[in-house]
């Protein structure tokens, strides 16, 4: 029996596969997948209030990804405690909110609302939103802003913050850090690329919404590199993120320096691909003389 | 739902194109409705799965319809007999056929003929007299398949049936209307009979209801998940202008 125990940040999970946010809905909707072998999840970025989302086409298929421009469609918080919460405070793995915000104050009053609810094991910050005081310039592009979101969380709540970081900047090391200091336990990199496809019939963007984001394999060598960048720069754990279908996609994450990883688009793909990855790790583990997760060889120099 | 390996079995042409492709997936068979879909995930291939309605479904065997519009359609007409796919389904919520009518007709335009074959085998079941009508652009490109008690064909060159479209060859007087084509077809179909259900076809990411990508503009409001609230609409709850009808590889008449 290979021990696959994880510690994130004094959180003890069952294993290193978690369910990377807007991939596992709110925990109700994947079907066909043993759970016992899920260490966690992450909700659906939920917001204060419903968002009805971007009009169609919202994903289109690119060369071993996928675009997708959903526009954190949601029922909002209220509906969130009130309709899954309460399913979550039963299940045996814990549940993280992914929380979204245009204003400080937005992240601040939504994490108070969820705070003590039971089911509510955790946040996820995602910084990747437009800041609307700042003239929609993304929180998680400006190491400052980022931090000042974390530190709006972190005095709101004892549980468990995680940070997602955006790649769409120039050193994600500098970003880590700033929101490291500002307290949280956590964080997790990567989340989607922006990009965009256009469709030569119509000659416009195949999104109505112009651009997306980009997950799936064709991130996965951008994704780990970002993580590995992000783990050399802080000493709190990094979960990773991007483009992961096998074990052997998850322990490369892994070895460059990840506590733990999510997995998102695989699972559109195939309900059982977190059990898949879990047992892989497993396997590579025990084919290669470890008995435990923690004894798996890192690739960490320090920066 | 079931997911399963499942070998291709059959495989025959019913219109210029126009394959039909049968899987051995008797989970799927059984416990498929008019209307669903399965979602289709070919390996080594595209990444994402791709959906299908079903187009019959019986003795363990799932049929399907399509033409070559992309690369994943083009690999399933390149499979050979036992190559094997992973079939996801029964997906969605299809039609509803009310026993109390005496007669459906059931509209389809082009490769919307998928749905049709497994809902007129239903409707007749539960004793609906079941009116064919089937448009494409000329007599080659009409499916050769149909089922029902009376059939009435429309070619936009008026080389078979009438002249125009499927729409405007419905008989007067049918207790019900269900429809699936190109969007402006529906479109159509909602403005004279609102209550007519319609299959509608968008993007898929899972097909499963996790990733929000196939959303359904709302009349009232609000998007809906086509592979899981849908893909059948009452005509007039879906708003025709804001769903996108330019899909290029339209499935077309
Ligand atoms: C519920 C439903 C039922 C369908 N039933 C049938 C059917 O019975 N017969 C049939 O021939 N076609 C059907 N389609 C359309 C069919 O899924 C697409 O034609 C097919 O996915 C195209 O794949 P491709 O790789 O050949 O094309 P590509 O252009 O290479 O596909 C690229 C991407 O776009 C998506 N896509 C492309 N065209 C469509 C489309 N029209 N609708 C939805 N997604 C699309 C694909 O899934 C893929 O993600 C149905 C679609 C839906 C949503
Ligand atoms: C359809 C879709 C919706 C997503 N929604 C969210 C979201 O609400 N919040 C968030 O932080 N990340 C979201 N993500 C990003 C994923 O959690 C993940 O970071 C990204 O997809 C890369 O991982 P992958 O390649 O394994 O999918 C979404 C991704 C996809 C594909
Ligand atoms: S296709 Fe993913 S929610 Fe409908």
């Amino acid at each position: 029996m290979i021990e696959l125990e994880v510690d994130l940040g004094g959180l003890r999970l069952k294993g290193p596969v978690l369910a990377a946010s807007g991939t596992f809905g709110y925990g109700t909707e994947v079907p066909l997948l043993d759970r016992s072998k899920l260490a966690g999840m992450v909700s659906k970025g939920i917001f204060l209030r419903p968002r009805t989302g971007t009009p169609p086409a919202r994903i289109v298929e690119t060369p071993s990804g996928m675009l997708n421009a959903i526009g954190l469609q949601g029922p909002g918080v209220d509906a969130l405690i009130r309709d899954y919460a309460p399913l979550w405070a039963s299940w045996a793995f814990p549940v993280f909110v992914n929380l979204n915000a245009e204003s400080i104050e937005e992240y601040g009053e939504l994490t108070a609302r969820l705070d003590g609810v039971p089911g509510v094991a955790g946040f996820e910050v995602n910084i990747s939103c437009p800041n609307v005081d700042q003239g929609g310039m993304y929180f998680g592009n400006d190491p400052v802003a980022a931090g000042r979101v974390t530190a709006a969380v972190r005095r709101r709540t004892k549980l468990p913050v995680w940070v997602k970081l955006t790649p769409m900047v120039t050193d994600i090391g500098v970003v880590a850090r700033s929101v490291e200091a500002e307290g949280a336990d956590a964080l997790c990199a990567v989340n989607t690329f922006v990009g965009m496809s256009i469709d030569l019939n119509s000659r416009r963007p195949r999104l109505a919404n112009r651009t997306g984001g980009l997950s799936g394999p064709a991130i996965r060598p951008l994704a780990v590199h970002l993580a590995h960048q992000a783990a050399r720069a802080v000493r709190i754990p990094v979960v990773g993120v991007g483009g992961i279908v096998s074990a052997e996609d998850a322990l490369e994450f892994l070895v460059a320096g990840c506590a733990a990883v999510q997995v998102g688009t695989a699972t559109f793909i195939d309900g059982g691909a977190i059990a898949r990855v879990h047992d892989g790790i497993a396997a590579y583990l025990a084919s290669n003389g470890f008995e435990s997760l923690e004894e798996l060889p890192r690739y960490l120099p320090r920066d | 739902m079931f997911e399963t390996s499942a070998p291709l079995v059959e495989r025959r042409q019913v219109a210029r194109e126009v394959f039909v492709l049968g899987f051995e997936a008797p989970e799927v068979a059984e416990a498929a409705l008019p209307g669903q879909f399965v979602n289709l995930l070919l390996r080594p291939g595209p990444l994402l799965r791709r959906p299908f309605s079903v187009y019959r479904a019986a003795e363990s065997r799932v049929e399907i319809v399509l033409r070559a519009v992309g690369v994943g359609t083009a690999q399933l007409l390149s499979l050979e007999l036992g190559d094997r796919v992973s079939v996801l389904g029964p997906l969605g919520h299809g039609f509803a056929i009310d026993p109390g009518w005496r007669s459906l007709a059931l509209v389809s335009g082009g490769l919307g003929v998928a749905p049709m074959p497994i809902t007129a085998a239903a409707a007749r079941r539960a004793g609906v007299e079941v009116i064919w009508v089937h448009g494409a652009r000329t007599a080659a490109d009409l499916c050769t398949e149909w089922e029902g008690e009376r059939a009435a064909w429309a070619t936009d060159d008026g080389s078979q049936g009438s002249r125009g479209s499927a729409v405007a060859a419905v008989p007067e007087g049918v207790d019900g209307v269900f429809a699936c084509g190109p969007n402006p077809m529906l479109a159509a179909i909602a403005e004279r009979w609102p209550d007519a259900q319609v299959a509608v076809e968008t993007y898929m990411g899972c097909g499963t209801g996790v990733c929000l990508g196939c959303a359904v503009p709302k009349r009232a409001g609000g998007y809906d998940r086509a592979c899981s609230e849908g893909p059948v609409y009452r005509a007039a709850d879906v708003d025709w202008p804001a769903l996108p009808g330019h899909l290029h590889y339209a499935v077309g008449v």
